[in-house]
């Protein structure tokens, strides 16, 4: 019952089981030079490139997948690490579709490592689980003592705008978050069977069809949470935050991915004290 | 007797933030209130909980001290909140004194230096003692349910009869979810509770209350 043993995950990518429809990787080191942050290396793999519109203090790095989605039995493996004293923030130019599997599960990883001082910020767009899709996704983050991260994860569950459910489907996030070697924080989020049904539960989602977690790990994390949880919504979207052992969690939930979507954007925006990148802007 | 209420860990003291869910008005009858605890049970963090119970009574029953400083790292980190990880270690801490010194074993001596969460420190005290997995899981679970109707009936909305009328409705699912759990391992965590976060998380900030979570 191993996810993490299945042979999909494989990173050597030999002896990959026929049913593997596409893998992707993509690898990158980014190093500070003075006040600035360069790519130092990158790979890229299958249908996964990185660009880079802007390099400045701060290295944008943009995440395409050009084969425009995910499916079952999809292997994807993302590892972006920022040397000492580098800014990166990382992001997708557009929100990310899990097809409907006919039984595979996708696999996506995504490996993230914060040198001393550095800063790095893993802002993806919304993934998107359309009816019957079978996703397991992994978040490992390590993270030097100084380091500040800030970690946004959303989802969409079903295409509500075009009338569809969100049906029977597996949806399973797995964090580790590693500072200066020691787990600060996890989270197993996992929807299976029929996740609309779920989501209508009270304690669980209470009618939500969007949901997000937000995390920031940083020396003065635990100061920023006034400013955070001003920055919260009052209705159209339910969230909270909270502050302990030097990090900041926020959730959200909402019966409308626009209100989720608008209260993340303004919520990192008070985090951060700056700009989403441009293309969550559009 | 490790979790009856007379046993100092102060439960009492914490209500996994049913207090923000009754203040809310999420929880506001005897339906509302099993509805909640159910979600716990099947989605949230009991389910958690017993599956992290089930891996740390493994490591002690092994004398494993690096499987049982993993699984203790795990379940505090998955806490989510700070109230959340405040029940979880304050409860630790005062069980393993507790257990120390009244009932003392080698596999308690398994614990490093630091905050241990609370189902981990009851499941290595289990196995310590040699006491069956699937019972002790099932009475980890029972005395979750039975401090949250308490809660429920001292916050207001139930009384005491609905009390033991839902305690008495979720008896069989929480035997048959330790019996799951016992045969679980750690790739089995996962929980969708979202609400029930949200609310440990509001429950820092409101206004007037009787709980610590």
């Amino acid at each position: 019952m191993s996810e993490a043993d299945s042979p999909s995950n494989r990173s050597d990518g030999i002896a990959l089981p026929a049913y593997v429809r596409a893998t992707g990787r993509i690898r990158a080191r980014f190093a500070a030079h003075g006040a600035r942050t360069r790519v130092a290396e990158v790979y890229e793999s299958g249908g996964y490139r990185l660009r880079f519109p802007r390099a400045g203090e701060a290295c944008e790095a943009v995440i395409v997948n050009t084969g425009g989605g995910v499916v079952g039995g999809d292997d994807v493996e993302i590892a972006l690490e920022a040397g000492a004293g580098a800014h990166v923030v990382a992001t997708t130019t557009a929100a990310e579709k899990i097809y409907r599997s006919d039984g595979a599960t996708a696999r996506v990883k995504v490996e993230l490592d914060a040198g001393p001082g550095a800063r790095l910020d893993w802002l993806p767009q919304e993934t998107i689980l359309f009816d019957g899709a079978s996703l397991v996704r992994r978040l490992d983050v390590s993270l030097a003592a100084d380091a500040r991260v800030t970690l946004l994860e959303s989802v969409v569950f079903g295409r509500g705008a075009m009338g569809e459910s969100c049906g029977a489907g597996l949806f399973h996030d797995r964090w580790r978050v590693r500072r200066d070697g020691r787990l600060v924080f996890a989270e197993e989020m996992r929807f299976d069977g029929r996740i609309d049904s779920l989501l209508d539960r009270l304690a669980l989602g209470g009618g939500a069809r969007a949901a997000a977690t937000l995390v920031h790990i940083a020396p003065d994390a635990e100061a920023r949470l006034e400013a955070l949880r001003g920055a919260l919504p009052e209705r159209a979207c339910e969230a909270a935050a909270s502050a302990w052992d030097g990090l900041l969690a926020a959730r959200f939930v909402s019966p409308s991915p626009e209100a989720l979507r608008a209260a993340i954007v303004a919520s990192v925006v008070a985090l951060r004290g700056a700009e989403l990148p441009r293309l969550w802007r559009s | 007797m490790w979790l009856s209420p007379a046993f100092p860990v102060g439960a009492f003291a914490y209500s996994h933030a049913l207090e923000w869910a009754v203040e809310s008005g999420a929880a506001h009858d005897a339906a509302s209130v099993e509805t909640w605890i159910v979600d716990l049970v099947e989605r949230g963090s009991l389910r958690n909980d017993l599956v992290l119970f089930a891996a740390a009574y493994r490591a002690v029953e092994a004398g494993d001290a690096a499987a049982l400083r993993e699984v203790d790292e795990l379940a505090l980190a998955l806490a989510g909140a700070r109230e959340r990880r405040l029940e979880s270690a304050g409860q630790g801490a005062a069980f393993l004194v507790a257990v120390r010194a009244a009932w003392p074993a080698p596999g308690l001596d398994l614990f490093g230096e630091g905050d241990h969460a609370y189902a981990v420190a009851v499941a290595a005290a289990a196995a310590a003692h040699r006491l069956k997995l699937p019972e002790a899981a099932a009475a980890y679970a029972l005395a979750f349910v039975a401090n949250l109707v308490s809660a429920a009936v001292r916050l207001g909305p139930i009384g005491q009869t609905d009390g033991q009328r839902i305690t008495a409705a979720l008896f069989p699912r929480l035997v048959e979810a330790a019996r799951i759990a016992a045969g679980s391992t750690l790739d089995d965590l996962g929980g969708c509770a979202l609400r029930s976060d949200i609310a440990a998380m509001r429950h820092e900030t409101q206004y007037s209350r009787l709980f610590r979570s």
